[in-house]
């Protein structure tokens, strides 16, 4: 199954969701998209998981490159939506302290404006 | 006890044959989703360590993988015949520290030894066999029903 990213614009805050799978087949779409996403400075972005099925160790080194190209850029990235086996993974690779993760999108918004 | 082989290149369309191959296991035999999800991404890391690092001539290369679903477990056997390597000799990774300094090299593996009931691996015949185990249901469920 193919990844699938949606975009929403919510005033100033950009939340893109992301549905299906993080594998290393489809890692790279999803890197494309978020160094896109973060070119220039001062970005405001909610990354929303909560339709994720899985995401494998290639989709962690996409999320760890674009935690650091935001902070390099002055951006803020915020992560929502992580609950059930996909949490279960943020803990297993002990990423659960190290992104901004919000309990929903909406304090993921508020985290990040 | 049914069982699938699949002999897939060491490249991307391999990896999604695979992903594919499973998914229509699990929905042939009722799968929990659970393990299966384990599988999946253990089987990711495990076939893309392949990908990556098994050969360096750049030619495309026969990988066999087998599924087994029985009662119990689901399980999957994969052989290369790329350079030895056994992931579980491998050192457990980096799992703290701030983002600067974090990287994700042996994650992957990590992944497939946390996530698996049981790894196993062989060197036969100059190739590498790889057996990752999953026990489809708890085990005090199994339990159980083994004893009703």
């Amino acid at each position: 199954m193919p990844v699938d990213l949606r975009e929403v614009d919510d005033g100033g805050v950009l939340i893109l969701e992301v549905k299906g799978r993080i594998d290393s087949t489809t890692a790279p779409t999803l890197g494309e998209r978020l160094a896109a996403l973060l070119t220039g400075p001062d970005r405001r972005l909610v990354l929303d998981l909560g339709q994720l099925e899985y995401i494998s160790s290639a989709g962690f080194r996409i999320l760890l490159l674009a935690a650091k190209r935001a902070d390099e850029g002055g951006s803020r990235l915020v992560l929502c939506g992580i609950s059930g086996k996909v949490r279960q993974l943020f803990d297993l690779g002990g990423f659960l302290d190290l992104f901004g993760i919000s309990g929903s999108r909406e304090e993921g918004i508020a985290a990040v404006r | 006890m049914t069982t699938v082989e699949r002999t897939v290149a060491n490249d991307v369309t391999g990896l999604e044959e695979v992903a594919r191959l499973v998914d229509e296991l699990a929905a042939a035999h009722a799968l929990p989703p659970g393990p299966v999800t384990d599988m999946q991404v253990a089987l990711d890391e495990v076939l893309t360590n392949i990908v990556q690092y098994a050969y360096s001539d750049g030619r495309i290369h026969d990988i066999r993988v087998r599924l087994t679903v029985s009662p119990e477990v689901l399980e999957a056997e994969v052989e290369d015949d790329g350079r030895p390597f056994d992931p579980l000799d491998l050192p457990p990774p980096q799992l703290h520290g701030a983002l600067a300094d974090r990287a994700v090299g042996g994650l992957g593996i990590h992944f497939v030894r946390r996530l698996m009931t049981e790894v196993r691996y062989a060197h036969v015949n100059n190739r590498n066999r790889l057996v990752l185990t999953k026990r489809l249901r708890d085990q005090t469920e199994a339990d159980a029903r083994g004893s009703s």
